[in-house]
């Protein structure tokens, strides 16, 4: 995918300029409420006219003020996820699914409602209506819906900003799914940066109508400006591994990560090999110059420091351990521990410090 | 049981009332969805002039149609020497009549039915390839059913009943202009109409219950299919 965007909305009491090139996977745009996310979203899916500027997707110009160019909703073939899901009420869970996917031609189709089905485990709500359906079950269909009109980019408006906490990481191993099996891009838009660093590659950041930052988290963590706003939306280390082994004794599981190191965590359920992700954060993590003994942290895994962001009192540590890591530390340890960039360190953190979801 | 005179006016009315709600349908549920829906220059005015009926003295609204549609005006004489359609002072006449009268009706209840429809599920609908037309034929249209009904059935009522203008633009003919509400007028006059004006009262009363059980019956049926049990 490759999506060119270089907008403004300008309304009077907001504006929003927006210029980035986006050829990830997939994509999350980050910010505080009122940031502009769901307008760039709406700009995209052409449901909000931008006053100025052009968006571009995969060659093909889907708006440009200064040509008059303006592709109608209808005609974009995209998919779009709302927080509410917006489900046709009238309809069942299977014509809901079916809505855009009948529309297409038969040769347009690249995927199929069993596949659908199949992937978001939806298929005992088929004939039910969707008034009847919970908070997440209706985001699980409003996804199917989307998936089934075949889009060349599907968008995500905050899909999950409706649920609470335990529905969200319920529904969020659905998206990563998505993304893992459907050659489809996406673009997600959420003010919750645990959510976003679990499904997507790359982070364009927003903050009052402007774009502050845009890479990888490690990347932008390391712009002094968005760390506090990077620290409000829940930053968070997303470290991928395998479950190596389990001590039901010790209640604790093994996982080795993809750089071949590994970690220590509470008591998982997932069978060895299964594929896992662990959710570290930054201030659950301490640093330390050499190997400490006589300590009852259960990791301790060796680094070098790859760069330092200074965030007023505190500084945020980016350690190279075969994967990027970000830690927090107030800036007075920084003094005692005398850190610079390319000193060895030790990384270390809880079992208990550690999350995960398969 | 019913007398020829009694069965020449219920099916007269009912032909009127029927013919007018046909011929204002599609206008009505027009009108509602621009007026709920679309901001254009002059809405204001259109608003007013659909509302104008319910304000106006029947009387008037009667009068200025016989104005607008008799012989002596252009289009009065168009449609006389085009379609050979004479409408002041025949059937046709109370069918214009009793249209314009419920047309305010429908109008209302259509709009209300389609402002309460939620405008994001349409958005949803759109991000999905659905057309504008098709939006309106498979989300809008049945969503705003329940309320479409309730308006024809008040407008199909307001037809049954409607006097004042019927009775200026196609006078008092029988089998032509003289409907249920025309009749019991016309029969009130008379020193021993009291017995045919209960007849006809009674009628009307028939018609009217047996109109709302209907729209009650076809209700149920759409929110049942609509899923709002």
């Amino acid at each position: 995918m490759k999506l060119e965007i270089d907008i403004a909305v300008e309304r009077s009491a907001f504006a929003l300029r927006v210029a980035a090139r986006i050829d990830q996977r997939a994509c999350g745009i980050f910010g505080p409420s009122g940031a502009g996310k769901s307008t760039l979203l709406g700009v995209l899916a052409g449901l909000v006219r931008p006053t100025r500027g052009r968006v571009v997707l995969d060659g093909v110009v889907l708006d440009d003020v200064a040509l008059g160019i303006h592709c109608p909703v209808h005609r974009r073939q995209l998919g779009v996820v709302f927080q509410q899901g917006h489900l046709l009420p009238h309809l069942t869970v299977s014509a809901n699914l079916q809505f855009g996917y009948r529309l297409l031609h038969a040769d347009a189709r690249r995927i199929g409602l069993d596949e659908v089905v199949q992937l978001l485990e939806i298929g005992e709500l088929l004939e039910r209506s969707p008034r009847t359906l919970s908070g997440g079950q209706r985001q699980r269909v409003a996804l199917g819906r989307a998936l089934l009109c075949s889009p060349r980019l599907l968008l995500l408006d905050e899909p999950l900003a409706a649920l609470d906490h335990a529905l969200q990481q319920q529904i969020i191993p659905y998206l990563c799914r998505v993304r893992r099996q459907i050659d489809i891009p996406i673009l997600h838009v959420s003010h919750d940066l645990g959510e976003l660093l679990q499904v997507c590659d790359d982070l364009l950041l927003l903050d009052r109508g402007a774009v502050v930052g845009h890479g990888t988290l490690v990347e932008v963590a390391n712009q002094a400006a968005t760390i506090p706003l990077l620290r409000m939306g829940g930053m968070v280390n997303i470290l991928r591994g395998e479950v190596l082994r389990h001590d039901p004794s010790a209640r604790i599981t093994e996982v080795a990560l993809l750089s071949g190191a590994i970690i220590v965590c509470a008591l998982r359920q997932e069978g060895p090999g299964t594929r896992i992700d662990l959710l570290v954060r930054p201030d659950d993590i301490a640093l330390s110059v050499g190997r400490v003994s006589g300590i009852s942290l259960q990791n301790q895994l060796p680094g070098r420091i790859a760069a330092l962001a200074d965030a007023g009192d505190r500084i945020l540590v980016t350690i190279d351990m075969g994967l990027p890591m970000l830690a927090e530390i107030s800036s007075r340890s920084a003094d005692q521990l005398g850190i610079a960039v390319g000193a060895p360190i030790h990384v270390l953190f809880k079992a208990v410090a550690v999350s995960g979801r398969s | 049981m019913l007398e020829a005179a009694e069965r020449e006016i219920l099916l007269l009315s009912l032909q009127v009332a029927g013919c007018a709600l046909c011929l204002m349908l599609v206008p009505g549920i027009a009108a509602g969805w621009l007026l709920a829906r679309r901001r254009f220059p002059g809405k204001a005015v259109v608003d007013a002039i659909v509302h104008l009926p319910l304000v106006l003295p029947p009387v008037v609204t009667g009068w200025l149609l016989l104005v607008l549609l008799g012989h002596r005006s252009a289009l009065g004489a168009w449609l006389h020497d085009v379609l050979g359609w004479d409408i002041a002072f025949n059937w046709k006449g109370a069918v214009a009549a009793a249209a314009v009268m419920g047309f305010p009706l429908l109008v209302r209840a259509v709009r209300l039915a389609i402002e309460v429809i939620d405008q994001d599920v349409e958005r949803a609908a759109a991000t999905c390839g659905a057309a504008p037309w098709r939006v309106f034929a498979t989300v809008t249209l049945p969503l705003a059913a329940p309320g479409i009904l309730a308006g024809a059935v008040l407008g199909f009522a307001r037809c049954l009943g409607e006097f004042g203008a019927t009775i200026t633009i196609a006078g008092n003919i029988p089998g032509q202009s003289r409907t249920l509400p025309v009749a019991i007028w016309q029969y009130a006059q008379m020193p021993d109409g009291d017995a045919m004006v209960w007849r006809l009262v009674c009628l009307s009363i028939g018609v009217s219950v047996i109109a709302l059980a209907i729209s009650e019956w076809m209700s149920r049926r759409i929110r049942a299919r609509l899923g709002q049990g």
